[in-house]
Protein backbone atom coordinates (compact mmCIF):
# COMPACT_ATOMS: atom_id res chain seq x y z
CA UNK A 1 0.00 0.00 0.00
CA UNK A 2 2.62 2.42 1.32
CA UNK A 3 4.64 1.95 -1.75
CA UNK A 4 2.15 2.66 -4.71
CA UNK A 5 1.30 5.99 -2.21
CA UNK A 6 4.50 7.23 -2.20
CA UNK A 7 6.39 5.64 -5.46
CA UNK A 8 5.38 7.67 -8.73
CA UNK A 9 3.95 5.24 -11.49
CA UNK A 10 6.80 4.96 -13.52
CA UNK A 11 9.29 3.55 -10.62
CA UNK A 12 6.11 1.47 -9.90
CA UNK A 13 6.24 0.05 -13.16
CA UNK A 14 10.01 -0.60 -13.23
CA UNK A 15 9.89 -2.14 -10.26
CA UNK A 16 7.05 -5.09 -11.23
CA UNK A 17 9.24 -5.50 -14.10
CA UNK A 18 12.27 -5.45 -12.39
CA UNK A 19 10.32 -8.26 -9.86
CA UNK A 20 8.11 -9.60 -13.16
CA UNK A 21 10.29 -12.96 -12.92
CA UNK A 22 11.02 -13.68 -9.79
CA UNK A 23 7.69 -12.69 -8.35
CA UNK A 24 5.71 -14.48 -10.63
CA UNK A 25 7.06 -17.51 -8.82
CA UNK A 26 7.22 -16.12 -5.06
CA UNK A 27 3.69 -14.54 -6.14
CA UNK A 28 2.12 -18.02 -6.68
CA UNK A 29 3.57 -19.84 -4.08
CA UNK A 30 2.45 -17.38 -1.37
CA UNK A 31 -1.31 -17.21 -2.94
CA UNK A 32 -0.56 -21.20 -2.72
CA UNK A 33 -1.45 -21.73 -6.15
CA UNK A 34 -0.34 -25.01 -8.05
CA UNK A 35 3.64 -25.28 -7.55
CA UNK A 36 3.74 -24.66 -11.35
CA UNK A 37 7.46 -23.14 -11.70
CA UNK A 38 7.33 -22.91 -15.64
CA UNK A 39 3.59 -22.18 -16.32
CA UNK A 40 4.27 -19.33 -13.69
CA UNK A 41 6.61 -17.66 -15.52
CA UNK A 42 4.31 -17.14 -18.77
CA UNK A 43 1.04 -17.96 -17.70
CA UNK A 44 -1.73 -15.20 -16.69
CA UNK A 45 -1.56 -16.56 -13.13
CA UNK A 46 0.03 -13.68 -11.84
CA UNK A 47 -1.11 -10.01 -13.36
CA UNK A 48 1.44 -8.85 -15.87
CA UNK A 49 3.06 -5.36 -15.59
CA UNK A 50 0.88 -2.79 -17.90
CA UNK A 51 1.86 -3.15 -21.51
CA UNK A 52 0.94 -2.02 -25.14
CA UNK A 53 -0.38 -3.94 -27.54
CA UNK A 54 2.34 -4.12 -29.73
CA UNK A 55 4.42 -5.48 -27.08
CA UNK A 56 2.29 -7.91 -26.36
CA UNK A 57 2.32 -9.17 -29.83
CA UNK A 58 5.84 -9.00 -30.28
CA UNK A 59 6.04 -10.97 -26.94
CA UNK A 60 3.43 -13.44 -28.17
CA UNK A 61 4.13 -13.75 -31.88
CA UNK A 62 7.89 -12.41 -32.42
CA UNK A 63 8.34 -11.32 -36.16
CA UNK A 64 6.01 -14.23 -37.66
CA UNK A 65 3.08 -11.87 -39.99
CA UNK A 66 -0.63 -11.95 -39.30
CA UNK A 67 -2.60 -12.29 -42.36
CA UNK A 68 -5.65 -11.10 -42.57
CA UNK A 69 -8.77 -14.05 -41.71
CA UNK A 70 -11.46 -12.32 -43.81
CA UNK A 71 -13.49 -15.74 -44.84
CA UNK A 72 -11.72 -17.83 -43.11
CA UNK A 73 -12.65 -17.08 -39.41
CA UNK A 74 -15.96 -15.29 -38.33
CA UNK A 75 -15.75 -13.22 -35.19
CA UNK A 76 -19.17 -11.92 -33.95
CA UNK A 77 -18.70 -8.94 -31.87
CA UNK A 78 -21.00 -6.36 -31.02
CA UNK A 79 -20.42 -2.89 -32.98
CA UNK A 80 -21.39 -0.84 -29.64
CA UNK A 81 -21.91 -2.78 -26.29
CA UNK A 82 -23.59 -1.08 -23.31
CA UNK A 83 -21.32 -2.58 -20.94
CA UNK A 84 -17.35 -3.18 -21.04
CA UNK A 85 -17.25 -5.40 -18.06
CA UNK A 86 -19.47 -7.99 -20.65
CA UNK A 87 -18.73 -8.29 -24.29
CA UNK A 88 -19.68 -11.30 -26.07
CA UNK A 89 -17.23 -13.37 -28.14
CA UNK A 90 -17.74 -15.88 -30.81
CA UNK A 91 -15.69 -17.08 -32.78
CA UNK A 92 -16.56 -19.45 -35.88
CA UNK A 93 -13.81 -20.85 -38.78
CA UNK A 94 -13.75 -23.15 -41.22
CA UNK A 95 -9.98 -23.27 -40.71
CA UNK A 96 -8.38 -26.94 -40.61
CA UNK A 97 -8.82 -29.38 -37.32
CA UNK A 98 -6.98 -31.99 -38.76
CA UNK A 99 -4.40 -34.14 -36.37
CA UNK A 100 -1.53 -32.62 -38.33
CA UNK A 101 -3.03 -28.98 -39.43
CA UNK A 102 -4.94 -27.60 -37.20
CA UNK A 103 -5.54 -24.32 -35.06
CA UNK A 104 -3.54 -24.66 -31.69
CA UNK A 105 -4.21 -21.46 -29.88
CA UNK A 106 -6.97 -18.54 -30.27
CA UNK A 107 -5.50 -15.32 -28.67
CA UNK A 108 -8.06 -12.18 -27.92
CA UNK A 109 -6.42 -9.25 -27.61
CA UNK A 110 -7.84 -5.69 -26.75
CA UNK A 111 -5.95 -3.21 -27.98
CA UNK A 112 -6.08 -0.50 -26.03
CA UNK A 113 -6.91 -2.63 -22.11
CA UNK A 114 -3.94 -1.89 -19.98
CA UNK A 115 -2.93 -5.95 -20.42
CA UNK A 116 -4.19 -6.35 -23.58
CA UNK A 117 -4.51 -10.11 -23.84
CA UNK A 118 -7.76 -11.01 -22.30
CA UNK A 119 -7.30 -14.82 -23.33
CA UNK A 120 -5.55 -17.35 -24.83
CA UNK A 121 -8.02 -20.04 -25.92
CA UNK A 122 -6.47 -23.23 -27.08
CA UNK A 123 -7.68 -26.24 -29.03
CA UNK A 124 -6.51 -30.05 -29.64
CA UNK A 125 -7.58 -31.53 -32.70
CA UNK A 126 -10.05 -33.90 -30.66
CA UNK A 127 -12.11 -30.94 -30.73
CA UNK A 128 -12.89 -31.24 -34.21
CA UNK A 129 -14.21 -27.63 -35.48
CA UNK A 130 -13.28 -23.87 -34.15
CA UNK A 131 -15.84 -22.81 -32.82
CA UNK A 132 -15.63 -20.84 -29.26
CA UNK A 133 -17.11 -18.03 -27.11
CA UNK A 134 -16.44 -16.36 -24.14
CA UNK A 135 -16.76 -12.87 -22.42
CA UNK A 136 -14.17 -10.48 -21.89
CA UNK A 137 -13.59 -7.14 -20.15
CA UNK A 138 -12.87 -3.86 -21.93
CA UNK A 139 -12.05 -0.85 -20.77
CA UNK A 140 -13.24 1.34 -23.02
CA UNK A 141 -13.82 1.67 -27.08
CA UNK A 142 -10.90 0.05 -28.84
CA UNK A 143 -10.54 -2.31 -31.71
CA UNK A 144 -10.35 -6.23 -30.70
CA UNK A 145 -8.27 -8.59 -32.17
CA UNK A 146 -9.00 -12.26 -32.58
CA UNK A 147 -5.40 -14.30 -33.45
CA UNK A 148 -5.87 -17.71 -34.51
CA UNK A 149 -2.59 -19.37 -34.41
CA UNK A 150 -1.66 -22.61 -36.48
CA UNK A 151 -0.16 -26.04 -35.24
CA UNK A 152 2.64 -24.63 -38.10
CA UNK A 153 2.66 -21.62 -36.77
CA UNK A 154 1.17 -19.25 -39.05
CA UNK A 155 -1.15 -16.46 -37.62
CA UNK A 156 -4.71 -15.08 -38.66
CA UNK A 157 -6.35 -11.67 -37.68
CA UNK A 158 -9.21 -10.65 -37.12
CA UNK A 159 -9.18 -6.74 -36.20
CA UNK A 160 -12.42 -5.10 -35.33
CA UNK A 161 -13.77 -1.86 -33.53
CA UNK A 162 -16.03 -2.27 -30.33
CA UNK A 163 -17.27 1.16 -28.70
CA UNK A 164 -18.15 0.92 -25.18
CA UNK A 165 -20.62 3.35 -23.53
CA UNK A 166 -19.52 1.82 -20.07
CA UNK A 167 -16.01 0.87 -19.35
CA UNK A 168 -15.43 -2.70 -17.56
CA UNK A 169 -12.10 -2.75 -15.98
CA UNK A 170 -13.05 -1.08 -12.60
CA UNK A 171 -11.95 2.51 -14.00
CA UNK B 1 -19.37 -20.92 -3.13
CA UNK B 2 -18.38 -21.39 -6.60
CA UNK B 3 -20.69 -23.55 -8.72
CA UNK B 4 -19.86 -24.58 -11.94
CA UNK B 5 -22.66 -25.40 -14.54
CA UNK B 6 -22.16 -27.39 -17.90
CA UNK B 7 -24.64 -27.27 -20.61
CA UNK B 8 -24.27 -30.13 -23.41
CA UNK B 9 -26.78 -30.89 -26.42
CA UNK B 10 -29.46 -33.71 -25.58
CA UNK B 11 -29.23 -35.70 -28.31
CA UNK B 12 -26.12 -36.12 -30.43
CA UNK B 13 -25.19 -38.51 -33.05
CA UNK B 14 -21.91 -40.24 -33.55
CA UNK B 15 -19.26 -38.24 -35.57
CA UNK B 16 -20.60 -35.30 -34.69
CA UNK B 17 -19.02 -31.48 -33.53
CA UNK B 18 -20.97 -30.88 -30.63
CA UNK B 19 -21.04 -27.16 -28.52
CA UNK B 20 -20.16 -27.61 -24.58
CA UNK B 21 -20.92 -24.64 -22.53
CA UNK B 22 -19.43 -24.39 -19.32
CA UNK B 23 -19.95 -21.65 -16.72
CA UNK B 24 -18.44 -20.68 -13.12
CA UNK B 25 -19.32 -18.49 -10.68
CA UNK B 26 -16.39 -16.36 -9.55
CA UNK B 27 -16.19 -12.81 -9.09
CA UNK B 28 -13.14 -12.64 -11.04
CA UNK B 29 -11.66 -10.05 -9.37
CA UNK B 30 -8.81 -7.69 -10.81
CA UNK B 31 -5.85 -6.23 -8.69
CA UNK B 32 -6.78 -2.86 -8.05
CA UNK B 33 -10.25 -3.11 -6.44
CA UNK B 34 -11.92 -5.06 -3.48
CA UNK B 35 -14.95 -3.65 -1.45
CA UNK B 36 -14.33 -0.34 -3.34
CA UNK B 37 -10.78 0.40 -2.05
CA UNK B 38 -7.26 -0.03 -4.35
CA UNK B 39 -5.47 -2.87 -2.72
CA UNK B 40 -2.43 -4.39 -3.62
CA UNK B 41 -1.87 -7.99 -4.71
CA UNK B 42 -5.59 -8.75 -3.70
CA UNK B 43 -7.09 -10.10 -6.76
CA UNK B 44 -8.68 -13.42 -7.67
CA UNK B 45 -9.28 -14.79 -10.91
CA UNK B 46 -9.52 -17.62 -12.58
CA UNK B 47 -6.44 -18.19 -14.46
CA UNK B 48 -6.77 -21.61 -16.29
CA UNK B 49 -9.23 -24.00 -17.89
CA UNK B 50 -8.94 -27.18 -18.53
CA UNK B 51 -11.47 -29.16 -20.34
CA UNK B 52 -11.38 -33.00 -21.09
CA UNK B 53 -13.63 -35.62 -23.38
CA UNK B 54 -13.21 -39.25 -21.74
CA UNK B 55 -9.64 -37.75 -20.11
CA UNK B 56 -8.63 -36.77 -23.67
CA UNK B 57 -7.82 -32.89 -23.13
CA UNK B 58 -10.13 -30.69 -25.93
CA UNK B 59 -9.93 -27.33 -24.72
CA UNK B 60 -7.55 -25.20 -22.45
CA UNK B 61 -7.66 -21.46 -21.51
CA UNK B 62 -5.07 -19.35 -19.82
CA UNK B 63 -6.96 -16.13 -18.90
CA UNK B 64 -6.28 -12.90 -17.26
CA UNK B 65 -8.62 -10.61 -15.57
CA UNK B 66 -10.00 -9.19 -18.37
CA UNK B 67 -12.36 -11.86 -18.71
CA UNK B 68 -15.94 -10.80 -17.05
CA UNK B 69 -17.41 -12.11 -13.80
CA UNK B 70 -18.77 -15.61 -14.06
CA UNK B 71 -16.86 -16.61 -16.93
CA UNK B 72 -18.70 -18.95 -19.59
CA UNK B 73 -16.69 -20.41 -22.49
CA UNK B 74 -17.91 -22.57 -25.20
CA UNK B 75 -15.92 -25.18 -27.18
CA UNK B 76 -16.44 -27.76 -29.51
CA UNK B 77 -15.79 -31.21 -28.71
CA UNK B 78 -16.14 -34.06 -31.32
CA UNK B 79 -17.91 -37.07 -30.31
CA UNK B 80 -17.52 -40.85 -31.49
CA UNK B 81 -18.45 -42.43 -28.31
CA UNK B 82 -20.79 -41.64 -25.41
CA UNK B 83 -18.49 -40.05 -22.89
CA UNK B 84 -18.14 -37.58 -20.01
CA UNK B 85 -16.80 -34.03 -20.35
CA UNK B 86 -15.22 -32.61 -16.95
CA UNK B 87 -14.02 -28.90 -17.13
CA UNK B 88 -11.66 -27.77 -14.42
CA UNK B 89 -11.50 -23.90 -13.63
CA UNK B 90 -8.61 -22.79 -11.21
CA UNK B 91 -7.96 -19.41 -9.96
CA UNK B 92 -5.35 -17.45 -8.45
CA UNK B 93 -5.57 -18.23 -4.97
CA UNK B 94 -5.33 -22.14 -5.57
CA UNK B 95 -8.58 -22.94 -5.45
CA UNK B 96 -10.10 -25.82 -8.43
CA UNK B 97 -13.76 -25.83 -9.41
CA UNK B 98 -14.71 -29.11 -10.99
CA UNK B 99 -17.77 -29.58 -12.97
CA UNK B 100 -19.08 -32.66 -15.24
CA UNK B 101 -21.60 -33.35 -17.92
CA UNK B 102 -22.44 -36.82 -19.69
CA UNK B 103 -22.92 -36.76 -23.65
CA UNK B 104 -25.39 -39.57 -24.62
CA UNK B 105 -26.75 -40.66 -28.29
Amino acid sequence: MKLTQNVPMAGRRQVLKLLGAVGAVAGLASLGALPRAAEAATGLGVPKPDEKVEETIKRLFGNRTLQTAGDKMKVELPLIAENGAVVPVRIESNLPMEVNNYVKNVYIITDKNRRPLNARLSLTPEAGKLSLATNIRMGGTSDVRVIAEMSDGSLWQHKQEVKITVGGCGG
Amino acid sequence: MSQVRIRVPEKVKAGEVVTVRALVTHPMESMLHRDGKIVEKNYNFIHKVEASYNGKPVFEAETSQAVSQNPFFSFPVKVNEPGKVKVIFHDTEGKTYTGEADIKF
